[in-house]
């Protein structure tokens, strides 16, 4: 009992977070972690690719880049010169629905740095030759994708999978809308979307909270945008009316990249948890679970073959994935679908259930070796609005989880005549 | 037990020891979490193999997961998963290196697996089979990628005979034609515990992980090891140009020079060289990432002055004379040729002026930041015990900073001199087949 009150105790909790909500709707959130000389942060703004206006997709995601190339105070050079003299770094990029910006110094540099921060998310300059340059490397990056087998299938997924949904386009965007972009685009979208509220900053380190906390106060409390707007709600998923299959040829490629999938619980709901446990058991646990065993272990058809639960405040997927030669994508789509079929048909075992559940369980500190773990968990306490004691509590929720509640999920989740099946490779 | 006579004087070092059949071990206590990183390292990897059997490194890392003669592959797998840990493997050209990250109270589980394999694997017949179509499906999934095929041949050119020349994973034919009997007879050859080192790293209690380290590894016989050892080759003979022709939508260019061993002094000059031309190198292989390069040389010359849309350099710590490699997509409208042209004349400015101290200043704190995050996790730390074992010793690792700062304005024009001479290096262009635009 003590052993477990302490391992407990070891777990980051209501008594060793640190979260503060400014005036300004800012929150910030930390973890010490004092022996390490270094800080990591990470964070985001509520504002992503969903709010690409039409005709303008990659917005969000080229606003993020030219974040970095220069501010009111400082130009590309000087910036850059700055933060990395002192070996620290900031990146900026957007999902959809939020625009990430995550980086790391030592500590003694902390200051500078959330300074920096600060400048590169509300001073921005745009430059225009700045834009033209990432516009150029853009139209490369969109070259290359298109003879990306994974990335194909990625997009292929999507397009099946979302169809009418914000979410059916790359955050990228295209190579036609991209170019359209001009700096006034930029601005109009920052003036609309960047401020303070729902600003959220997660930090771990060698700094101790309250002091990492009075700087961000310091520093952040002075970005006021009374005008910004918030995100539009985001239009609910269609179901899928049956089964879709897209292929995507790429001449000349070895391997073919597979994704099929279905819909995966929003948030990180118990039914999420649910999900979790039934999704190690299927693609996974071990060698990637079932779907390794059968795909890679038995038939020696992939080098990878696995599942993944995607989580988000939108709908999100649960996907399995493998990179099979294209003489075996048939065969490999084959096994999966017999896993799925037997995932729905019948309760996992026993001993399955009780592998994933010891996993779940013993990965808990592991998952937070790490200032970037720590800093994750952080953030995803404040995304989906947990409790801060949430890892203390998981393992009892994760004891009232039966073999019957997965089945009762599977069902729920996966059909089999409403699944993508996306793929890129060798023309069939 | 025999106790390394380094670094043991101080409360935060490792304690290095050696077992009676030879087995080094490595410990180091970290009390920040209940978990330990356990690696075991092999003094094996493609630099020891010879034409015709390229890959069995990488194929024996493979088939050790597989299972023994008492346990199965499954069993090994899911024991470790069951304790909420992760593990994996690694073959590159100088070592193989296994480790699992888990709770501390599942060290010996660890230990015990470690040890079984390393003399019990069955190499069965049906599993090697299974296996081959898995590696081939491994390279093929490499072979999608341009940069991958463009630098096997760089690596090609760069070396006359040394195995580096050769991608870990192995010739397509070779993995073909190698048989169970390849296999079987290269790991027992180098699969033994004088060519083998036990590290751990993370909350233990030293003397109890030395007695399970005993107990597991101690009685595992010790037997003389016939080796391939390559001859080091110093230098490119050459300027080569290599070039490849193929469907993607995009030029890229590898160029390579050759870089000293990392037990040579002048490696330490040579990393520098890296940070200011390419950007620096992390030392974090699995943690958060490093530091950016946009006020490298390249960086600026190639990528603000609208060139190329990326640059990047990688250069590794080798027991032999190594390649230290630059990466370059073009942009469409630039052709190989102008990027090389510009990307001549940084190197030549490299070669006829020492960089101010100011840029060797920001190097050197590039530097130390990248230390810094490289102790961020204990998986890392145990990781580096290993590595830095394998051509030098831990001292290399844990004077890494010192010996870079060491490091004169005069030693990067000396060193830059030595390495980056025009007539010594590899050019390997990747040509888009549908004509791109350089207009």
């Amino acid at each position: 009992m003590l052993e477990q009150t302490v391992a407990k105790k070891a777990l980051p909790g209501s008594d060793s977070i640190f979260r503060q909500q400014y005036p300004n709707q800012t929150t910030f959130l930390a973890y010490p972690n004092l022996t390490s000389p270094a800080v990591y942060f990470r964070g985001y703004l509520p504002v992503g690719s969903v709010s690409d206006p039409a005709g303008k997709n990659g917005l969000a995601n080229l606003n993020a880049a030219m974040l970095s190339t220069g501010t009111d105070k400082h130009n590309f050079r000087q910036l850059h010169e700055i933060i990395e003299s002192c070996g620290a770094s900031i990146s900026l990029s957007a999902g959809s629905l939020s625009t990430v910006f995550s980086g790391q110094c030592l500590k003694e540099d902390f200051s500078l740095i959330l300074e920096l921060l600060l400048e590169i998310l509300s001073q921005p300059a745009y430059p225009q030759n700045h834009l033209e340059r990432l516009q150029q490397q853009l139209a490369t990056v969109f070259r290359i994708q298109a003879q990306h087998t994974g990335e194909m299938a990625s997009q292929a997924f999507d397009r099946q999978f979302y169809r009418e949904h914000p979410y059916a386009h790359p955050e990228l965007g295209y190579a036609h809308t991209v170019k359209t972009i001009s700096t006034e685009d930029l601005r109009a979208f920052h003036q609309n979307f960047f401020g303070p509220k729902g600003l959220v900053l997660a930090v771990s380190g060698g700094i101790d909270p309250q002091t990492s906390a009075h700087l961000f106060d310091q520093i952040f409390s002075a970005w006021q945008v009374p005008e910004q707007e918030l995100q539009q709600e985001l239009p609910p998923w269609q179901p899928l009316p049956q089964q879709l299959r897209e292929h995507v040829p790429v001449a000349e490629k070895s391997q073919s990249d597979l994704i099929i999938g279905t819909i995966a619980p929003t948030g990180m709901s118990e039914e999420y948890q649910i999900c979790t446990l039934g999704n190690n058991i299927l693609g996974q646990f071990g060698m990637m679970g079932r779907i390794g065993e059968s795909v890679r272990e038995r038939s020696g058809l992939a080098y990878y073959a696995g599942s993944t639960l995607e989580v988000g405040l939108g709908p999100s997927a649960w996907k399995i994935a493998a990179g099979v030669n294209p003489d075996n994508l048939d065969r490999a789509i084959s096994k999966i679908l017999e896993e799925i079929k037997r995932f729905i048909q019948e309760p996992v075992s026993q001993s399955e259930l009780s592998d994933v559940k010891e996993q779940a369980l013993g990965s808990l500190p592991i998952s937070l070796e790490t200032n970037a773990g720590i800093v994750r968990y952080l953030l995803s306490l404040q995304r989906y609005n947990l409790s801060l004691d949430y890892l203390r509590e998981l393992p009892e929720v994760l004891k009232t989880i039966s073999a019957e509640d997965i089945l009762t999920i599977a069902r729920r989740y996966w059909d089999m005549d409403r699944l993508v099946i996306a793929s890129a490779g060798r023309e069939l | 037990m025999v106790e390394y006579p380094i670094l043991n004087n101080h409360k935060q070092d490792p304690k290095f020891y050696s077992l009676a059949n030879g087995l080094r071990v490595a410990l180091k206590q970290i009390q920040t979490a209940p978990i330990v990183s356990s690696w075991l390292w092999y003094g094996i990897g493609s630099r020891n193999e010879v034409p015709g059997k390229t890959g069995l490194s990488h194929w024996v890392e493979h088939m050790q997961f597989k299972g023994t003669k008492n346990f199965s592959g499954q069993e090994m797998e899911n024991t470790i998963a069951r304790t909420g840990g992760y593990t994996n493997a690694f073959t590159s050209p100088d070592w193989t290196a296994y480790f699992q990250t888990l709770p501390s109270s599942a060290l010996e589980t660890s230990l015990r697996f470690e040890a079984d394999r390393m003399v019990n694997s069955l190499f069965d017949p049906e599993e090697v089979e299974t296996e081959r179509t898995v590696i081939l499906s491994e390279r093929e999934g490499n072979e999608n990628d341009p940069q991958f095929l463009l630098g096997e041949l760089v690596q090609q050119a760069a070396y006359q005979n040394h195995p580096y020349r050769n991608e870990v994973l192995g010739s397509k034919e070779d993995l073909i034609n190698l048989s169970r009997e390849d296999l079987y007879q290269h790991y027992r050859n180098y699969y033994q515990p004088n060519n083998a080192m036990v590290c751990l790293a993370g909350y233990f209690d030293e003397n109890q992980a030395f007695d399970l380290i005993e107990k597991y590894f101690g009685s595992l016989p010790s037997f003389p090891i016939t080796w391939s050892i390559p001859v080091e080759e110093e230098e490119i003979t050459d300027a080569k140009t290599v070039e490849l022709i193929g469907p993607e939508d995009a030029n890229f260019i590898q160029i390579a020079w050759r870089s000293p061993k990392a037990s040579d002094p002048d490696f330490f000059a040579y990393t520098l060289i890296e940070s200011i031309l390419s950007g620096p190198s992390s030392l974090n292989m699995f943690g958060s990432g490093g530091i950016g390069n946009r006020s490298s040389r390249l960086y600026r010359e190639l990528i603000e002055n609208q060139l190329a849309a990326s640059v990047n350099g990688s250069l590794s710590a080798s027991i032999d004379p190594g390649t230290y490699t630059l990466y370059i997509t073009c942009r469409g409208d630039h052709s190989p040729e102008d990027v090389i042209t510009k990307l001549n004349q940084v190197v030549d400015q490299l070669l006829t002026k020492p960089p101010s101290q100011n840029e060797l200043d920001i190097a050197l704190k590039q530097a130390r930041a990248n230390f810094a995050y490289s102790s961020d996790n204990i998986t890392n730390q145990a990781f580096w015990m290993g590595y830095a074992s394998s051509f030098a010793d831990y001292s290399w690792f844990k004077d890494y900073v010192n010996r870079l700062q060491a490091v004169s304005v005069e030693d990067i024009l000396r060193v830059s001199r030595k390495y980056f001479d025009p007539a010594h290096r590899v050019t390997g262009v990747y040509r888009s087949r549908n004509g791109a635009s350089y207009a």
